[in-house]
């Protein structure tokens, strides 16, 4: 392709004309060009990059709020999985398509547009989305592009090595192929060390490393595995729900789950099947390595991350981008002090905000006196036979003098029930039909 | 009955204050609803007596539609009429308990969050009696909802306290004659089209066929949560 950027590749491709890739052996492969998908907007189309718990539910809610507003969800999968109770199924306690569902229903009923493409890149000062299947342009973007995983933090650049890691250790924190690769490692084991390495926060879903932990220790008890779970934690103590968690491990699982705190991470060598901590060298026969996490890639490409944090700064109102305020980031690529990036918080921050204060802009009207406070209420399951959960939830207020979201309160119910299992089903499930039915 | 009567029944219970009245006449999209008139009766089919509505508590019904859940609750205490106010800074007027005490209200049980409601399987929206604390809001006297914590104020309408639900519960619309308690529709905003149209499988298996399941009634058997499901999930 020669000095040929892919934005002058898009510019030809934006005039409708054919196009050729030259390949070094000299000949050429002639592509349609990928054009204009949509005719331009009128004012009010809202692109959302994304089809996560944040994009979808924004598509319906904006949709719902105001019905004259062009919405185009754009996601790359050709179906949703869901992140959160992943770790239920992994331990066995729901099938598969209790987390899968399908993006056309809701498009339909709410009367969305969606797009199933990969956004290759975006173009903030023509408004424009790129992806394999042509462009779309935008009034106002809401880019919910999840995370990203920062396997440079361990490997300096390494891609050979990266790649490696990931996909004999998948880290399984962004749905697919590698959820069921975990699955199947952690029901295969039989004997040694399982290593579990948690994230340093910020990261997606806080307690998620904890309950995994639960969950592999609750199977490998389950099949009387010889061995143990060793959780690598940077952190000093398990946060959140600790004493839940403690308990649990200590209760449920005795000798089988290792909890190691302060295990910053010093060196990852996936070939070697070792580890270098703060708080020791751990040798492993099998692992979940998880590295840092930051925001999407998508975030990155339209130059809308800190790269000091790796996150979006937004406006903790409204969650516009400091960057640009015709552009949103929800879900977890954006950073706001105090929410964790979960899919409930995402769901209702999402709903509560980032959709109210659109609307609003897109009315006329003052989009932070628009924006209501959210809440977040996260279950864990810690124990598979029986079920048993813990959980959180957090109330939060605005502070409209300041322009913050603050806590206002803080619900931890730490000891298990299998009452609160029940519920972690519910819960999952009223977001589901709130999100896809 | 109409608006008109309907407002004749908050008469009577809000005298002393006429100034609420007008709010009733200027609510918009949030008023009465009515529905068949409807008695509630006991296990034995015989009308429910309102003493037979114990504090310590709750009760399900089904109404206006047979199979959408309300809860009926006595708080103890006489309750008056009350402005409900909404997240978004509407209001409108609930008429307060009714029965010789008017202590006895009821309310759909439906979540206005995401819907959850009580099922012969299990129930996560709950009323907390007097004593009985629910964890999350902290208090008793309240309809909580375990899905997401959302949390309702019986003596208020059916008012959001705290949690995620973006709009009051919506409130059944009792009236007491002559030693009889009658359903006369809803007050507030419903959710029965969403609930029936995404449950409509469940709806299909519990009661046979979607239009089966949107008959109106005219008799609610009145029954104790404990005999209506297997699991009452607290929180």
């Amino acid at each position: 392709m020669g000095e040929m950027s892919r934005r002058d590749l898009f510019k030809l491709a934006g005039a409708g004309v054919l196009i050729g890739s030259v390949y070094s052996v000299g000949y050429t492969k002639p592509v349609k060009s990928p054009g204009r998908m949509l005719p331009p907007p009128k004012g009010n189309r809202v692109v959302i990059v994304g089809g996560g718990w944040a994009g979808v539910t924004a598509a319906k809610y904006i949709k719902k709020e105001m019905p004259r507003a062009e919405v185009v969800l754009i996601e790359k999968r050709k179906i949703f999985m869901s992140c959160p109770i992943s770790n239920v199924w992994l331990g066995g306690l729901v099938e598969m398509d209790f987390l899968m569902h399908d993006y056309h229903t809701p498009a339909s009923k709410y009367g969305y547009t969606f797009i199933n493409a990969t956004v290759l890149d975006i173009d903030r000062a023509k408004r424009r989305v790129y992806t394999n299947e042509g462009y779309v342009d935008y009034d106002y973007l809401i880019l919910a592009p999840g995370i990203g995983y920062n396997y440079d933090a361990w490997f300096k650049g390494d891609r050979e090595m990266a790649r490696y890691c990931g996909t004999h250790f998948p880290s399984a924190f962004i749905p697919g192929s590698e959820h069921i690769a975990l699955k199947r490692k952690v029901h295969n084991f039989e004997e040694g060390t399982f290593v579990l390495v948690v994230p340093p926060p910020p990261h997606r879903c806080p307690p998620a490393p904890y309950e995994r932990a639960a969950m592999i220790a609750y199977v490998f008890k389950k099949n009387r595995v010889k061995g143990k779970l060793i959780i690598l934690d940077p952190k000093k103590d398990i946060k959140p729900k600790g004493p839940g968690f403690r308990n649990a491990y200590v209760e449920l699982y005795g000798d089988l789950v290792e909890y190691v705190p302060n295990a910053k991470i010093k060196e990852v060598d996936p070939v070697k099947k070792v580890i270098r901590t703060t708080a020791g060298d751990f040798k492993f026969d099998d692992a979940n390595l998880n590295p840092p996490h930051r925001a999407g890639d998508l975030a990155w490409k339209a130059d809308l991350v800190n790269p000091k944090t790796g996150w979006c700064d937004v406006d903790p109102l409204t969650l516009q981008s400091k960057k640009d305020p015709r552009v949103f980031v929800a879900g977890d690529a954006s950073s706001v002090k105090g929410f964790p990036k979960s899919g409930d918080m995402a769901h209702n921050h999402t709903q509560t905000m980032v959709v109210k204060a659109l609307v609003a802009l897109m009315k006329g009207k003052d989009p932070k006196e628009a924006v209501r406070a959210p809440t977040n209420t996260c279950y864990s399951m810690v124990n598979g036979d029986p079920k048993e959960a813990i959980v959180i939830n957090v109330i939060y207020d605005i502070d409209r003098k300041k322009g913050t979201v603050v806590k206002k309160k803080v619900n931890v119910e730490n000891r298990r029930s299998k009452q609160l299992a029940t519920a972690t089903f519910e819960w999952a499930r009223a977001l589901y039909r709130d999100m896809f039915s | 009955m109409d608006r008109r009567d309907f407002i004749r029944v908050c008469t009577a219970v809000a005298l002393t204050s006429p100034s609420l009245l007008t709010d009733v006449l200027l609510a918009k999209g949030s008023g009465f609803k009515p529905y068949r008139k409807a008695l509630l009766v006991n296990r034995e089919g015989k009308p429910l007596r309102p003493e037979e509505v114990l504090p310590s508590k709750e009760y399900i019904f089904f109404y206006p539609y047979r199979s959408t859940p309300c809860l009926l609750i006595n708080l103890g205490k006489e309750v008056g009429p009350v402005k409900v106010k909404t997240k978004e800074g509407d209001t409108y007027l609930w008429q307060g308990g009714v029965g010789p005490a008017r202590s006895i209200v009821a309310f759909s049980a439906i979540c206005t969050h995401q819907l959850s409601h009580p099922t012969p399987s299990q129930t996560f929206i709950n009323y907390y009696p007097e004593g009985k604390i629910a964890k999350a809001v902290r208090r008793d006297r309240v309809i909580q909802c375990c899905a997401h914590m959302s949390a309702f104020d019986p003596a208020r309408g059916g008012e959001v306290i705290e949690g995620p639900a973006p709009f009051p519960l919506t409130a059944i619309v009792l009236s007491y004659e002559e030693g009889k308690i009658y359903a006369l529709g809803t007050l507030g905003r419903e959710v029965y089209e969403d609930f029936f149209d995404v449950f409509r499988p469940d709806l299909r298996k519990l009661y046979g066929s979607s239009r089966r399941a949107r008959e109106l009634v005219d008799v609610c058997k009145v029954m104790s949560m404990e005999e209506y499901t297997k699991e009452i999930v607290r929180c």
